[in-house]
């Protein structure tokens, strides 16, 4: 960091906070660029694109630490790698001190992660799950490191209760870690939001589910979807506080989430927050749901989408300059580059190889 | 590890509801991880008393009663199960499992081949009609979860084997599904057998064991849960006709144990399949094909059926009663089959 200023930083977080909030926003964003090229090359046959959700997502993960569970969707890229890495070892000298002191980070070795996500992203036989899951729909539980990653199933809304049970297993085994929990407007309207949140609230359990309103559910806008002024309204129904944040803002998200971590950490239960984000792409890459959006509104979006409102907001504080934004951006993209091309390479799963369906090995019958 | 009853020094005749309480405590006191939620079942103790003074023994954070939400609670104890607790859920009836049904099929039953990660719970399902309780009381639902991969079903017809079975599935790293019959459960006794794995936190796995019930050596008789009973009725009635029947109670619905099915019909050549669940592709359609597919070598006739008819269950006596299997039904496929 040594070519950020020296200025007392604004806004909530310390100069050394915004910089590794950002490197993390930043490397998700060519996380995700970097595999919709490849989609748009024929090198992947499908993909999610997180894009425009880093301004909640870097800063939720950042707001849990190792031993803390996460379950996540197929726009949360930005948690995974924040919850994952360490920046230090993937970026050495980059950052002149840690942002977060106090966070504790896995123990587990950053580049093998990094590379294992990126054979995942690719259905590669080192990915998390040997190729039979599709990018994001794995889980890795690495408990020595601390590790308690837990991916989606296609059934928007049925990760919720899984999500509140992980809160309810940490909570019996008497420590304050917490879990968790992204999902997408659409998945609000289903049986398992209210059932696990109403669960969630009377166990008190440790959880913090995010809603991410990016106003559409694949297609549907949210006016076909619900009839409430604002999702973090059900909230109360519940009994339990619902904070209502801009999810392009990582420091008002930061602080949203800090809080509930600390009010789950403290036994008094959970709590709902709405992330509100621009809508940046469609439901899936190649689908033609992003003409759903009326042209005024993708501007709208663009214009506010956070890593190019965070690092403005960056210039304008002081905290760094624009060589550094871009010779960080060049040393995420060639990391990237490199450790994907390798994965890219790496050998695919071996059809002969059946994964058991039983933790036992027990074969079905036939 | 074998289920089959050990002797006993136990001579006390327990009912079956009762050994069904006797397993979830004594896996209770053995693994601290196990822990049981479903509705009514803390105070009250349940609708049909099995945790009557659980919440005095282990307290409200072993046991606890859930909301109605029984997608809510199956989703939440595979969440914990990923952490290594050991939930237990108690399906109020088999017949609302329905409600769950995602959270087994795609969320439990799926984990571990898609994460290699062991998702050890158990729901308990109260099953099974004969008691004019009505079609939303008294539904044999398991054949489908049986076509799902992933999930292992027992269901116990003896008292011995509630018991025995409801321990091995707690123990079992696998979600389990135990399909207890509400007709047996104050008309069977059997003593409480010794758990072969005694009182330890050991992970072991729950194998498909069918057991002889009644050796034969002219058909062999392929059943489970309450219809072991009516077709050892059947098969003392055919004995004095002069037909002898091995009555075989699979026990283990998923995996199915297909040695013990084909090497009996091997004997027998002749084979019948008997269960209270409707006919269209329940478990005895499986048996049939596996014994269609791996014996019809050794076949002189037919398979047979004897099942529900595709109808919900009615409420009066006299309908149910005229639904269900019973001796006579049994008694009869086996004569034709054997007079084929």
């Amino acid at each position: 960091m040594g070519k950020a200023m020296k200025d007392a930083p604004q806004g909530v977080l310390s100069r050394a906070a915004q910089l590794e909030m950002h490197l993390f926003m930043r490397l998700a964003r060519e996380w995700d660029l970097r595999f919709e090229t490849m989609y748009l090359t024929g090198a992947l046959s499908k993909w999610y694109s997180s894009v425009g959700n880093e301004g909640f997502t870097v800063p939720a993960a950042t707001a849990i630490e190792a031993g803390d569970a996460l379950l996540t969707l197929h726009r949360d890229s930005g948690a995974i790698l924040r919850y994952y890495l360490d920046p230090d070892a993937l970026f050495p000298g980059l950052l002149e001190a840690p942002g977060f002191p106090l966070r504790k980070p896995t123990t587990a070795d950053s580049h093998d992660l990094l590379y294992r996500l990126s054979c995942q992203m690719l259905g590669k036989a080192d990915g998390f799950s040997g190729g039979v899951e599709r990018s994001y729909h794995y889980g890795h539980l690495d408990e020595p490191n601390g590790l308690l990653h837990v991916g989606m199933i296609s059934h928007l809304g049925a990760m919720i209760p899984v999500a509140a049970g992980a809160a309810l297993g940490l909570k019996q085994r008497g420590t304050d870690r917490v879990a968790i929990n992204f999902i997408g407007d659409g998945a609000t309207s289903t049986g398992d939001f209210h059932e696990a949140l109403n669960m969630a609230a009377v166990l008190k359990l440790p959880f913090i589910l995010i809603i991410e309103n990016n106003h559409y559910a694949f297609s549907t806008p949210t006016s076909q979807q619900f009839s409430c002024s604002h999702l973090v309204d059900r909230a109360v129904g519940y009994g339990i506080p619902g904070v209502r944040v801009n999810g392009n803002d990582p420091e008002e998200s930061y602080v949203a989430l800090s809080e509930a971590v600390a009010r789950a950490r403290r036994g008094d239960g959970p709590t709902l927050i709405e992330a509100v984000v621009g809508r940046l792409r469609g439901h899936s890459q190649g689908d033609d749901s992003f003409k759903q959006v009326p042209p005024a509104l993708v501007e709208q979006y663009q214009r506010e989408e956070p890593i190019v409102t965070y690092e403005a907001t960056l210039l304008e504080r002081g905290v760094c300059n624009q060589t550094y934004l871009d010779e960080t951006q060049a040393r995420i993209k060639s990391l990237l580059i490199e450790t994907i091309d390798r994965a890219q390479a790496a050998p695919d799963p071996d059809p002969n190889h059946v994964r058991p369906i039983f933790a036992d090995g027990d074969a079905p019958h036939a | 590890m074998l289920l089959m009853p050990k002797a006993s020094t136990a001579t006390e005749q327990k009912l079956y509801v009762d050994n069904i309480s006797a397993a979830l405590r004594d896996e209770m006191r053995a693994d601290e991880n196990v822990y049981f939620m479903g509705q009514d079942v803390a105070e009250f103790g349940g609708p049909f008393n099995i945790t009557t003074g659980f919440l005095e023994e282990f307290g409200a954070a072993r046991i606890f009663n859930t909301p109605i939400s029984e997608s809510g609670t199956v989703g939440i104890a595979v969440g914990s199960a990923l952490l290594g607790r050991r939930p237990v859920v108690e399906m109020q009836f088999a017949d609302f499992v329905s409600c769950g049904f995602n959270q087994l099929v795609n969320v439990a039953a799926k984990m571990y081949y898609r994460m290699e990660q062991p998702v050890p719970l158990v729901i308990r399902l109260p099953a099974g009609g004969g008691v004019g309780a009505g079609a939303f009381h008294s539904q044999n639902n398991e054949a489908l979860f049986a076509h799902t991969p992933g999930l292992k079903i027992v269901a116990p017809a003896t008292a011995e084997d509630a018991y025995l079975l409801l321990r091995a599935a707690i123990r079992d790293p696998n979600p389990v599904l135990y399909f207890e019959h509400k007709y047996l459960y104050r008309r069977q006794k059997g003593v409480t057998p010794t758990f072969p794995l005694g009182d330890t936190t050991a992970s072991v796995t729950l194998e498909a064991k069918a057991a002889v019930r009644r050796p034969g050596a002219d058909v062999t008789i392929v059943t489970y849960g309450w219809m072991v009973h009516r077709s050892l009725e059947a098969a003392e009635t055919l004995a004095a006709e002069g037909i002898d029947c091995e009555v075989i109670d699979l026990r283990v619905l998923a995996p199915l144990d297909t040695q013990a099915i084909l090497e009996s019909v091997e004997k027998t050549s002749k084979a019948v399949v008997v269960h209270e669940a409707t006919i269209t592709c329940g478990i005895g359609a499986e048996v049939s094909a596996l014994i269609a597919e791996h014996a019809i070598g050794y076949l002189d006739g037919p398979i047979k059926r004897v099942a529900y008819p595709d109808q919900p269950v009615p409420f009066h006596k006299s309908l149910e009663a005229a639904a269900l299997p019973n001796p006579d039904k049994i008694a009869a496929a086996v004569r034709a089959a054997v007079e084929w």
